[in-house]
C-alpha cells in the first residue's frame, strides 16, 4: 500500500497551522510548569507533613543536615544555568545567535555539573535515608531535582542542536533570529518556553535550598 | 488556489533537510517491543542484583525490591524503545529532523507506533477493552469466591490479591477510558483541527499505558498486593515484590495520563479552527479540556506518592513509616489528592459525550449548554478541595470533619447543573431510541443512584457507619461503571460506524445493552443492601445470613459478564465476518466530526473548517450549516483565515 506522508495546504492554512504550532510551544511550557508546581508541592507537603507531625520527635533528630557546601553549589549551578540560558536568549533577542549558542552550551555544561554533583551528594550523606522524615524528604527531592534537571538540560541541548543542525538552512532569510521560516520561527518559541522553564526550576531549587539547608 | 504547500502528516512542515532519524519505525512493531522489554527486564533485574545483594534488608528479607522495581522500570524503557517511541527523542539529541512514521499500512499501523490521532484512538480502544475485559474477568473470580461464605476457592491471600488486581486494573483502565481512546480520536475532529498539538506525545501517552498495564500484571505471579487499589500504608511498605508492580506501574500509567492530558489541553486551547469560539466548543470538548486539567495538575501528586512509596521500599527512605518519622497518613493525603479528582477524571467524559449525543436523538438543543461548561469547570475545580473526606475514619482532625463535608457536598451542585442539563433537554423530547440513546439513559438512571448514595457518604455520620463496607463499593461501581462504562459503550456505538467505517448490528447492540443495563442493575443493587446490613469489603468471608444476596448477585455478574461477549461477538461480527459501509452521517448529527468524509482522510479535512455556527442547532429552521468547507473557493474563507493575524493561531479567534 502506498504511504501517503503528505498533505496540501494553501499558504493561509500553512500560516494559521503554524501560528497554532507555536502557540502550542507556548502554552506547552506553562502546563509543564504546572505540572512541575504539583510534583513539587507534593514534596512540600510531605516535608510540611512530616515536620509537622514530627512522629516519635524523629522529623529531625539532632538537626542533621544534608552537605551544605555541596547543596549551595548545586543550587548555584542551577541558577547559573537559569542565568546563562536567560542570557543567552536576551543577547538572541537582540540578534546574537553566536551568543545563544556560547551562553546555551555553557548552561548545558553547568546543568550537568549540577545533575553530577546532586547524584554525588546522594552517595555522600550523613545520615541513613530512613532516619528520619527529614533524611527521607532529602532523599526524595533529591531524585525529583535529578528528574528535574534532567528535563531541563535535554530540552536546552536538543534546541542547541537543532538550531546548529538548521542554521544553514535559514542563512538567506535573516538566520534563526530573524527568519520567518517554521523551522526558526518555532526555533524561538522553544527556546523562549525552555527559558521559562529553566526559571521555573531555579526558583523551586531556591524554595528546596532554603528548607533543607537553611531552616 | 495560487499554490500549495506540502505538509507532513500529522507533522509540521518545519525544515527542508531530510529526516534525520535511522529509519527504524518502519521495523519497529509490538512485536519488537516485546522483545527488547524482555531484555530490559533482564537487564533491570540484573543491574538490581548487582546494586542491591549487599543491603542488609536484602539479605536479611530475601526480596530484593531494587532489583524488582529496576526490572519493571527497564522493561517499561525497553518497550517505549521497542515500538519506537524513543526513535525520535534520542536523535534531537544530535539535532535530527522529524521522523515521520508511516501513516498508511493496513491493519499492522495499529501495532506500531503512530502519529495519527485516529490511529492511536483505535489503539487505545484496543488498549483500554483490553485492560476492562481484564479486570472483568478478575470480578469474575471475585464473586466466584464470595458465592459461599464457608467453602473457598481461593483462600484469603489469593483473594485479597484479586481483588487488589482488579481495582487497580479498573481505576488505570477507566481513567483512560473516554480520554484515550474518543478523547484522542475525536477532539481534532470537533474542533476542526488536522492534528495534534503534540502528536509524539499522544502516541507516547498510549505506549506508556500499554507498559503500565502489563507491568501491573506482573504483580499477581509476584503474589499480588495485599493492599487493594488504594495500597494504603503501612501494609505497602510491608508487602512483597508484587507492591512494587502497583507502585511502578502506577507511576507509569500516571505519567501517561499527564502526557496525555498536557496533548489534548493544549490542542483544544490552540489548534481550534477559525470561529471556534469558546461558545461554540462541543460539550464533549468542554468535558475533555475540564478532565485535562485535573490529569496534568492532580496526577502529579500520585506519581510523586509513587516515587516516595518506591524510595521506602527500594532505597529504605521512610516517608510511610510512622517510626522513622514518616507518617502512613501521608500517603493517604497525596493519594486521595490525586484519587479523588480522579473520579471526576472519570465522570466528566462520560457527561460531554451524552451531552454530545442526546440533542441528536432528541432532535432538540442541548438544553443550558453555559450552564453544563460551567458545570464541568466548577467540578473540576472543587475536586481539588475533597480529598479528605475519604480520611473521616483516620488522619484527620475531627474538626476538620465538617469543612470537608461541606466542600464535599458543594460538588453535588455543578454536577447537579450538569445532570439538568441531560434532563432539560430530554424534557417533551420525541427520543430516538438507538443503542447509544439507550445507553445515555442508562447513565442517568445509573449514576442517580451513584450520586444519591454518594451524598449520604459525604456526610459524616453515614460514612462513618458504612466506611469500608459493600455499600461504598457499590456506590462507586454506580458511579464509575453506571457512569462511565455506559456513557464509553454508548459512544462506542455512537462513534464506531465512523471510526471503522462499518455499522454495527443494531439487534446485537440491543441485546448488549439490555443485558448490560439489566444485570448491571442486578449485580449492585443487592450489593448495596448487603453493604448496609454490614458485609466489609476486601474480606473473603461474610455472614452466613448474606448470602443469598451473595449468591444473587454472583449469578447476576455472570451474566453481566456475559453481556461484554456480545459486544465482542457484534464487533467481530460487523467489522470483519458481515462488514456493511457505515453512511457518512448515520445519526444526522451536526457535529463536525460527521461532516468529514468516511473512513476519515489522514489529514482530517482538506481544508481548514471555519466554523460558523453552533453545534447544537437541532430542530432549528433553517439552521445554518455548522461550519464553511469551502476551502479557497468560499470568499469568506481565506479572510477568515487570514484574519487570524495575531500570532497565537485558533486563541485569538473569537
Amino acid at each position: 500500500m502506498a504511504t501517503q506522508t503528505t498533505y496540501q495546504s494553501t499558504p493561509e492554512e500553512a500560516a494559521y497551522e503554524q501560528r497554532a504550532a507555536e502557540s502550542a510551544l507556548w502554552i506547552g511550557s506553562r502546563f509543564l510548569i504546572g505540572i512541575g508546581a504539583f510534583v513539587y508541592a507534593s514534596l512540600a507537603f510531605a516535608y510540611f507533613y512530616l515536620r509537622s507531625a514530627n512522629n516519635l520527635d524523629f522529623w529531625r533528630p539532632n538537626h542533621v543536615t544534608a552537605p551544605t557546601a555541596l547543596g549551595a553549589a548545586i543550587f548555584a549551578l542551577t541558577a547559573a544555568t537559569f542565568a546563562c540560558i536567560a542570557y543567552g536568549q536576551y543577547r538572541f533577542r537582540r540578534g546574537e545567535a553566536a551568543d545563544l549558542a556560547v551562553a546555551g552550551w555553557t548552561a548545558v555544561l553547568l546543568g550537568a555539573l549540577a545533575i553530577g554533583l546532586q547524584i554525588y551528594e546522594l552517595t555522600r550523606l550523613p545520615f541513613y535515608p530512613g532516619s528520619s522524615g527529614y533524611a527521607s524528604c532529602f532523599v526524595g527531592w533529591g531524585a525529583i531535582n535529578i528528574a528535574g534537571l534532567v528535563l531541563s538540560v535535554y530540552w536546552i541541548e536538543t534546541l542547541l542542536a537543532r538550531g546548529h543542525r538548521v542554521k544553514h538552512e535559514v542563512a538567506g532569510d535573516g538566520g534563526l533570529v530573524r527568519s520567518g521560516l517554521p523551522v526558526a520561527r518555532l526555533f524561538r518559541a522553544n527556546l523562549e518556553g525552555a527559558t521559562y522553564v529553566m526559571g521555573f526550576m531555579t526558583l523551586a531549587s531556591l524554595f528546596f535550598w532554603v528548607f533543607f539547608y537553611l531552616v | 488556489m495560487a499554490s500549495t504547500i506540502d505538509t507532513p502528516i500529522a507533522g509540521r512542515h518545519v525544515s527542508t533537510r531530510p529526516a534525520g532519524g535511522l529509519g527504524l519505525n518502519r521495523y519497529q512493531n509490538v512485536f519488537t517491543a516485546f522483545v527488547v522489554a524482555a531484555g530490559g527486564y533482564l537487564l533491570g533485574h540484573y543491574i538490581g542484583n548487582v546494586i542491591g545483594s549487599g543491603y542488609v534488608s536484602v539479605q536479611g528479607g530475601g526480596q530484593n525490591d531494587v532489583a524488582i522495581v529496576l526490572a519493571l522500570t527497564f522493561g517499561a524503557l525497553g518497550w517505549l524503545l521497542g515500538i519506537g517511541a524513543l526513535n525520535y527523542p534520542l536523535a534531537k539529541l544530535v539535532g535530527a529532523s522529524p521522523e515521520y512514521p508511516p501513516t498508511e499500512g493496513g491493519w499492522m499501523r495499529y501495532f506500531r507506533f503512530s502519529l495519527d490521532h485516529k490511529v492511536v484512538g483505535m489503539q487505545y480502544v484496543i488498549a483500554t477493552l483490553l485492560f476492562l475485559f481484564t479486570g472483568g474477568l478478575l470480578a469474575m473470580a471475585i464473586r466466584t469466591e464470595l458465592l459461599n461464605p464457608t467453602i473457598h476457592v481461593l483462600g484469603p491471600g489469593t483473594y485479597i490479591a484479586v481483588v487488589g488486581e482488579h481495582g487497580t486494573i479498573m481505576m488505570m483502565m477507566a481513567s483512560s477510558l473516554v480520554i484515550g481512546p474518543l478523547g484522542n480520536w475525536l477532539v481534532p475532529l470537533m474542533i476542526g483541527s488536522r492534528r495534534m498539538a503534540f502528536p509524539r506525545v499522544e502516541a507516547f501517552s498510549l505506549w506508556l499505558f500499554t507498559a503500565g498495564y502489563m507491568v501491573i500484571l506482573t504483580a499477581l505471579p509476584m503474589g499480588g498486593f495485599p493492599t487493594g487499589w488504594t495500597g494504603y500504608a503501612p501494609l505497602q511498605t510491608q508487602a512483597g515484590g508484587g507492591m512494587d508492580s502497583y507502585l511502578v506501574g502506577f507511576a507509569i500509567i500516571g505519567t501517561g495520563m499527564v502526557l496525555a492530558g498536557f496533548n489534548l489541553a493544549a490542542t483544544i486551547v490552540t489548534c481550534r479552527a477559525p470561529g471556534m469560539t469558546w461558545g461554540r466548543l462541543p460539550i464533549f470538548v468542554w468535558s475533555v479540556l475540564a478532565t485535562a486539567a485535573l490529569l496534568v495538575f492532580a496526577t502529579p501528586t500520585l506519581i510523586c506518592a509513587g516515587l516516595f512509596g518506591i524510595l521506602d521500599r527500594t532505597a529504605q527512605t521512610a516517608f510511610y513509616v510512622n517510626e522513622h518519622g514518616g507518617s502512613s497518613f501521608l500517603w493517604e493525603n497525596l493519594f486521595w489528592f490525586f484519587g479523588h479528582p480522579e473520579v471526576y477524571i472519570m465522570a466528566l467524559p462520560g457527561f460531554g459525550m451524552v451531552g454530545e449525543m442526546l440533542p441528536v436523538f432528541t432532535g432538540k438543543q442541548l438544553f443550558g449548554y453555559k450552564v453544563g461548561a460551567a458545570g464541568m469547570i466548577g467540578v473540576a475545580l472543587l475536586s481539588f478541595f475533597v480529598w479528605q473526606h475519604h480520611l473521616f475514619q483516620s488522619g484527620i482532625n475531627p474538626d476538620m470533619r465538617p469543612l470537608f463535608m461541606l466542600t464535599t457536598e458543594l460538588i453535588s451542585i455543578p454536577t447537579g447543573f450538569i445532570f439538568l442539563v441531560g434532563l432539560g433537554t430530554l424534557w417533551k423530547a420525541r427520543m430516538r431510541m438507538e443503542p447509544p440513546m439507550l445507553f445515555c439513559l442508562a447513565l442517568y438512571f445509573n449514576f442517580l443512584i451513584g450520586g444519591i448514595t454518594g451524598v449520604f457518604l459525604s456526610d459524616v455520620p453515614v460514612n462513618v457507619t458504612v466506611h469500608g463496607s459493600f455499600f461504598v463499593l457499590a456506590h462507586f461501581h454506580y458511579t464509575i461503571m453506571g457512569g462511565l462504562v455506559f456513557a464509553f459503550f454508548g459512544g462506542l456505538y455512537y462513534w464506531l460506524p465512523k471510526m471503522t467505517g462499518k455499522t454495527l448490528n443494531r439487534k446485537l447492540s440491543l441485546a448488549h445493552f439490555w443485558v448490560m443495563f439489566i444485570f448491571f442493575n442486578l449485580t449492585f443493587f443487592p450489593l448495596l443492601i448487603v453493604g448496609l446490613l454490614g458485609q466489609p469489603r476486601r474480606v473473603f468471608e461474610y455472614a452466613q445470613r448474606l448470602q443469598p444476596l451473595n449468591d444473587f448477585a454472583s449469578v447476576s455478574a455472570y451474566i453481566l459478564g456475559a453481556s461484554f461477549l456480545i459486544f465482542i461477538a457484534n464487533f467481530v461480527w460487523s467489522i470483519w465476518i458481515d462488514p456493511k459501509p457505515a453512511p457518512t452521517n448515520p445519526w444526522g448529527s451536526r457535529g463536525l466530526e460527521w461532516q468529514v468524509p468516511t473512513p476519515v482522510p489522514a489529514y482530517n479535512f482538506e481544508h481548514i473548517p471555519v466554523i460558523v455556527s453552533d453545534p447544537y442547532l437541532y430542530g432549528v429552521p433553517d439552521a445554518p450549516p455548522v461550519a464553511d468547507f469551502g476551502g479557497a473557493s468560499s470568499p469568506a474563507y481565506a479572510a477568515a483565515l487570514a484574519g487570524d493575524t495575531a500570532g497565537d493561531g485558533a486563541a485569538r479567534s473569537e
